[in-house]
């Protein structure tokens, strides 16, 4: 944690390693919810409404989802974005990179319930389905690629009541 | 304390983003425990399969310890609470978290009226989990004011 504090260009380094191993297995884990919700067919708007607004939809299945998606989306979003605002990146695609990313996870864990009102709108769910893994893995793909990064312009400056992190 | 305050300023909207994902997960558990179990005692003396009482209680042995620990790590770092508060709403959030995960064994291998056990620590461990949210939103807004505080004078103190 040391380096989210104190992100001096040696402290950073040094927690290189471990950090794009991390994001690694996050973009794993991403590419796998993809791939999961794929096979269900949540990519079809027909199977999204089917699974959600059809005879067989269940409120419990629903309420799993959002429990378990909120679990998780949670903890990669503060993980990710925590990696990514003490990277060398410029602070606007920083700034970009984690509103998509709160976007697409906010709304592809809503989405269900709007497909609930409106009796449909399957297409919904497929936008924030190809949206949410897209932004996740932007933000992580960054953040694995500038953090720490030896010829990067290292730890980003302060900014007044900016993003920028501050320095003792 | 305030050095540390200034250090959190470009956490504030992930921890802020960290918060409503938490209230989806207490939100989402609350509505499951009703409609899975219909929230009265009754309901918990069907008995149980080992298996089925494994795979809910494995995923949550990571997933609510982990979830309380990063929400105390958070909240600590500014330093709202004072140590024996922050120490004592820890130590009881943990344990609803424990009772709530053995309570199930507990209705099915023990006795069936430990039922009761299982809802109280449910019930407690939402209650603590608002407190905590709430402290974390507070966290959020005393960084925000803490930092608008100090920006004119450390601006001041520059030119002076």
């Amino acid at each position: 944690m040391k380096f989210l504090l104190n992100p001096t260009a040696e402290v950073a380094a040094r927690a290189r390693p471990p950090v794009r191993v991390f994001l690694a297995f996050s973009m794993l884990l991403v590419i796998g919810l993809a791939a999961q919700r794929a096979a269900s067919g949540g990519f079809s708007p027909a199977g999204v409404r089917d699974a959600y607004a059809g005879e067989a939809a269940s409120a419990v299945a629903l309420w799993e989802e959002v429990h378990q998606l909120a679990f998780l989306y949670g903890f990669l979003t503060l993980a990710i974005g925590s990696l990514l605002v003490v990277s060398p990146l410029p602070a606007r695609a920083r700034s970009v990179l984690i509103g998509a990313m709160a976007a697409a996870t906010l709304a592809d864990l809503f989405a269900p319930f709007a497909i609930l009102a409106l009796r449909g709108g399957g297409v919904l769910r497929l936008v924030t389905g190809v949206a949410c893994p897209a932004a996740l893995l932007a933000a992580a793909g960054a953040a694995f690629a500038t953090f720490a990064s030896p010829q990067g312009p290292g730890p980003s400056k302060p900014a007044p009541g900016g993003n920028g992190h501050v320095h003792d | 304390m305030c050095t540390t305050d200034r250090k959190l300023e470009p956490f504030r909207g992930l921890i802020a983003l960290f918060a409503v994902f938490l209230v989806a997960v207490a939100g989402s558990a609350a509505v499951l425990f009703v409609l899975k179990l219909g929230g009265g005692v009754g309901r918990f003396y069907a008995p149980r399969t080992l298996p089925g009482l494994l795979d809910v209680a494995v995923p949550h042995l990571l997933a609510i310890p982990l979830s309380l620990f990063t929400t105390i790590h958070l909240v600590g770092w500014v330093g709202l609470v004072r140590p024996r508060p922050m120490a004592l709403l820890s130590r009881a959030a943990f344990a609803c978290a424990l009772a709530g995960i053995a309570g199930g064994f507990a209705v099915r291998y023990v006795h069936p009226a430990l039922a009761t056990v299982k809802i109280a620590a449910f019930v407690g461990l939402e209650s603590l989990l608002l407190i905590w949210l709430w402290l974390l939103c507070a966290t959020v807004i005393r960084t925000r004011v803490d930092v608008e505080e100090r920006l004119p004078a450390q601006t001041a103190a520059r030119s002076a």
